[in-house]
């Protein structure tokens, strides 16, 4: 073994095997995070989401029977009363705060924007409907 | 991997009519793996518990209890359902559970999940820190035998 070849086994194959993992694990252009990363502290400037359970009795893919009403590519499938006027494209609206009720939820995403952000409190609490009086509210409240 | 399918938004809505999936634009705020996450927390805890949960995510300006409230009182089913009302910007976490839902989750256990999502959240962490509460209301809230005999 000359001097060479040991300078190449033993010197430059590690180095080698070193580089090519540091350059796997930081060099960008692997695997892209979809979403957004949040730091607390960071502004939060995207859209309001309101998220709600799927129904309980949502046809899915496996139902077969009921599942032809399927509009668009959902993973789920809708309720037949998505054309109503009511349901999917009243959630859009902010007028009509009622639009997510019962009936015709088809994706979980209810209120994209029920009030856009720059409305600010005041234009809500003007067309909200008032507390019911079905008793006092509970819950708690916590800062990060 | 799935990547957000790409379609220019034209205006496919009437009035009668609701606009076709593709011109709504996603929100890109989870991913795809986040929402699946967030979807089975809010449906298997809801399904569990017989409780309604829904989370809202955004801004609730100056007076954040009050602004839960009335969203609380806007969803369907006010007295059953609990509302997770979380303002990243503002770093407040509100959660408001409805009349009935109240004697089930007391407000000790709502403050000791709030506890554990605003440790999550400080991390850095919103899923999985949402999929925690809603694991630990559920689990206060229990299996009741109404909800048993559904499944």
């Amino acid at each position: 073994m000359t001097v060479v070849e040991t300078l190449l086994v033993f010197l430059v194959a590690p180095l080698a095997v070193y580089l090519l993992l540091w350059a796997l694990t930081y060099l960008p252009g692997g695997r892209r995070r979809q979403g957004v990363r949040y730091r607390p502290g960071q502004a939060w400037d995207h859209e309001p989401v309101w998220y709600e359970p799927q129904p309980t009795g949502a046809p899915t893919h496996a139902a077969g029977e009921g599942d032809t009403q399927a509009v668009g590519s959902s993973l789920y499938g809708e309720p037949a009363a998505i054309g109503s006027g009511d349901g999917h494209g009243g959630a859009h609206g902010g007028g009509h705060g009622g639009g997510h009720g019962s009936s015709a939820v088809g994706s979980h995403v209810i209120a994209g924007s029920a009030s856009g952000a720059s409305h600010g409190a005041t234009a809500v609490s003007a067309g909200a409907p008032a507390p019911a009086a079905g008793g006092p509210l509970g819950g708690a409240r916590g800062t990060w | 991997m799935t990547r957000v399918l790409d379609a220019d938004a034209h205006d496919t809505g009437t009035v009668d009519t609701a606009p076709n999936r593709a011109d709504e634009g996603y929100d890109n705020v989870f991913s795809y793996r986040e929402l699946a996450r967030l979807d089975e927390a809010l449906t298997m805890s809801s399904r569990e518990t017989g409780l309604r949960f829904t989370l809202w995510i955004g801004d609730l300006g100056p007076k954040t209890r009050i602004r839960a409230e009335e969203l609380h009182a806007r969803g369907g089913h006010p007295a059953d359902s609990v509302l997770l009302a979380v303002s990243p910007g503002q770093r407040v976490i509100e959660v408001v559970t409805g009349a009935s839902a109240a004697r089930r989750l007391p407000d000790r256990a709502c403050a000791l999940a709030v506890l554990s999502m605003t440790n999550s959240f400080a991390a850095g962490d919103l899923v999985g820190g949402i999929v925690n509460g809603l694991r630990q209301l559920s689990d206060q809230a229990g299996h009741p035998r109404s909800s048993r005999a559904a499944h």
